[in-house]
């Protein structure tokens, strides 16, 4: 298969984050000038692994602490750094997608990158894979933390309220005809749900029987509003569109009964089992229709139903 | 195998066709959709679907499969039975779904058919 | 059992969710009709299935399925894979049939949904 079907989420941040992003900034930099007896002092005392050698504010090598130990190894007399130092330096630009450094590592085998400005070739900051794996662990924290603050806070916004009777109301729209886009209706109002906070068997209960009811909506009519009523004790999702109607609604309930078209059952839906599925989701269920003008439909979960059992 | 073992074995209720269970069965094939039975279902193959439309019959009668298996204790509707009856269809209801129902068939020697 | 071992047995490839494959599989289910999905797959479930529309991924997600695994080496449509990479729900993809795919998982130990049978 194609590698660009593989993109996950980790590959999408690789792509996105910069490498200025997660680079260590402070750099602690070297004189060619230096020795090397030296430079054992300063990489003991501050533990790196390496560090970029600046001579009149450029960038002329990096030296690392393999080069020290092949230094050591070889009992060599003491000089300075710029003899022993990597002159060919793999360098990053700080606008580069994390993706590039990742190959670079792949490809070179280095521990560490250079990152510099790519206008003024200036040095910036220095970068390691722990750098990438830490700032991709950031990232998905954030995304994280994101989604649980929403929640905090609409709870908190529940609380907050002081009155006899607290009621919530959502509207979704829904184009007749449009499958394409069919489900995202019932699926806003699911991720709504769950940051209320509700049991999920709840939402998942309320998320399969609209998702059934704006189905409907999208073969049979040519549009309709779903509107949601949040009470602390039910849930009331009506649907509503103004036709064709349903001549025989007894007939419609009936499990497998179902005046969908071939192309419809092709994908997998419109095999009768719709309105027989709110039914079963529903701890009530309210369904009036005139042929010709239209169809109301009211499905009520009671929120102690959902936290006992599976939808089943 | 033939179609009688498998009622027995699997406990089947036998809907239609009560006359022509003697068949030996070539696999099974799995699937809720006409047009992929109709394009890949082979002779002799027993199908196992949720759907009870009447148009499953002209699409056994067609690609002369060995007979139908209803899963999830789905009825076939009352045309259903008429027009397997008359093709001389064996339409059989079994109380497990597919997943399950497949297994056993599996598990009792019946293979698919190669794609 | 998790999902990198379904991959295995039904020598599937990953489309969606290659970082997902730990995630563990309760139960799986062989069906192409969306409703009967929705009606009485428990949340949790491996879908296999010979349909590869968006709307597979929007009922997957709406009935909590951990995984949905395409059959017949059919491949989704660009949106469908969008679609399940924003929800989370990995996708998978093997050449074998829906009845070869079922048998060999039965085989090793992977239940069905359905409250008449003993789970494993």
């Amino acid at each position: 298969m194609a590698p660009n079907n593989k993109i996950s989420k980790i590959q999408e941040l690789v792509y996105e984050i910069r490498v200025g992003e997660v680079m260590k900034k402070d750099v602690f930099t070297v004189s060619p000038r230096t020795h090397m007896s030296v430079l054992r002092v300063i990489l003991k005392e501050n533990r790196f692994s390496g560090a970029p050698v600046i001579d009149k504010g450029e960038l002329i090598g990096i030296i690392s602490i393999e080069d020290f130990i092949k230094w050591l190894a070889g009992r060599e007399e003491d000089c300075p750094i710029s003899e022993k130092m990597t002159r060919n330096v793999s360098t990053l630009y700080t606008d580069e997608p994390l993706t590039n450094a990742i190959s670079k590592f792949d490809q070179h085998g280095f521990g560490r990158l250079i990152v510099i400005d790519r206008y003024s070739k200036k040095l910036e900051g220095i970068l390691t894979k722990g750098d990438i794996v830490e700032g991709l662990l950031k990232k998905l924290e954030i995304d994280y933390d994101d989604e649980e603050s929403r929640r905090l806070r609409i709870q908190h916004f529940f609380e907050d309220i002081s009155a006899d009777k607290t009621v919530l109301l959502f509207q979704y729209d829904v184009i007749g005809h449009d499958f394409k886009r069919a489900g995202e209706c019932s699926s806003r109002l699911k991720a709504t749900l769950k940051r209320l906070g509700l049991h999920p068997q709840t939402t998942r209960r309320v998320a399969i029987a609209t998702y059934e009811a704006e189905m409907n909506l999208i073969i049979y009519t040519d549009g309709g509003h779903i509107r949601v009523r949040v009470e602390p004790h039910e849930i009331l999702v009506r649907v509503e569109d103004s036709g064709p109607g349903i001549p025989d609604i007894e007939k419609a309930l009936q499990p497998g009964y179902s005046t969908a078209p071939e192309w419809v059952r092709e994908l997998g839906f419109g095999a009768g089992m719709g309105l027989n599925n709110i039914r079963k989701c529903a701890s009530k269920m309210d369904l009036r229709s005139t042929a010709g003008k239209g169809t109301r439909l009211g499905i009520y979960v009671s929120v102690e139903d959902g936290a006992g059992c599976e939808a089943n | 195998m033939k179609l009688t073992e498998l009622v027995q074995k699997l406990n089947l209720s036998v809907r239609s066709a009560k006359g022509n269970l003697e068949r030996e069965i070539t696999g099974g094939y799995a699937s809720d959709l006409l047009s992929d039975v109709l394009a890949n279902g082979e002779e002799g193959n027993i199908w196992i679907t949720l759907q009870i439309h009447q148009n499953i019959i002209g699409v056994a009668s067609i690609k002369d499969l060995a007979g139908i298996i209803l899963v999830n204790s789905r009825e076939p509707e009352p045309e259903t039975v008429d027009k397997a009856e008359a093709e001389n269809i064996p339409v059989m209801v079994s109380e497990l779904p597919t997943f399950e129902l497949v297994g056993r068939l599996y598990n009792l020697g019946v293979g698919g058919t190669k794609e | 059992m998790i999902l990198e071992d379904i991959k295995k047995i039904l020598e599937a490839e990953v489309i969606v969710g290659d970082e997902l494959l730990s995630r563990n599989i309760k139960m799986a289910c062989g069906c192409d009709l969306m409703s009967d999905v929705l009606s009485f797959v428990k949340s949790g479930s491996l879908l296999l299935t010979g349909l590869t529309n968006p709307q597979v991924v929007r009922t997957a997600e709406m009935a909590d399925l951990a995984a949905v695994c395409f059959v017949r080496g059919k491949r989704p449509d660009r949106e469908t894979i969008e679609l399940a990479k924003s929800k989370d729900i990995p996708l998978l993809m093997t050449h074998l049939l829906l009845f070869e795919s079922c048998g060999r998982l039965h085989l090793k130990g992977l239940s069905g949904c359905s409250e008449n049978v003993k789970q494993h």
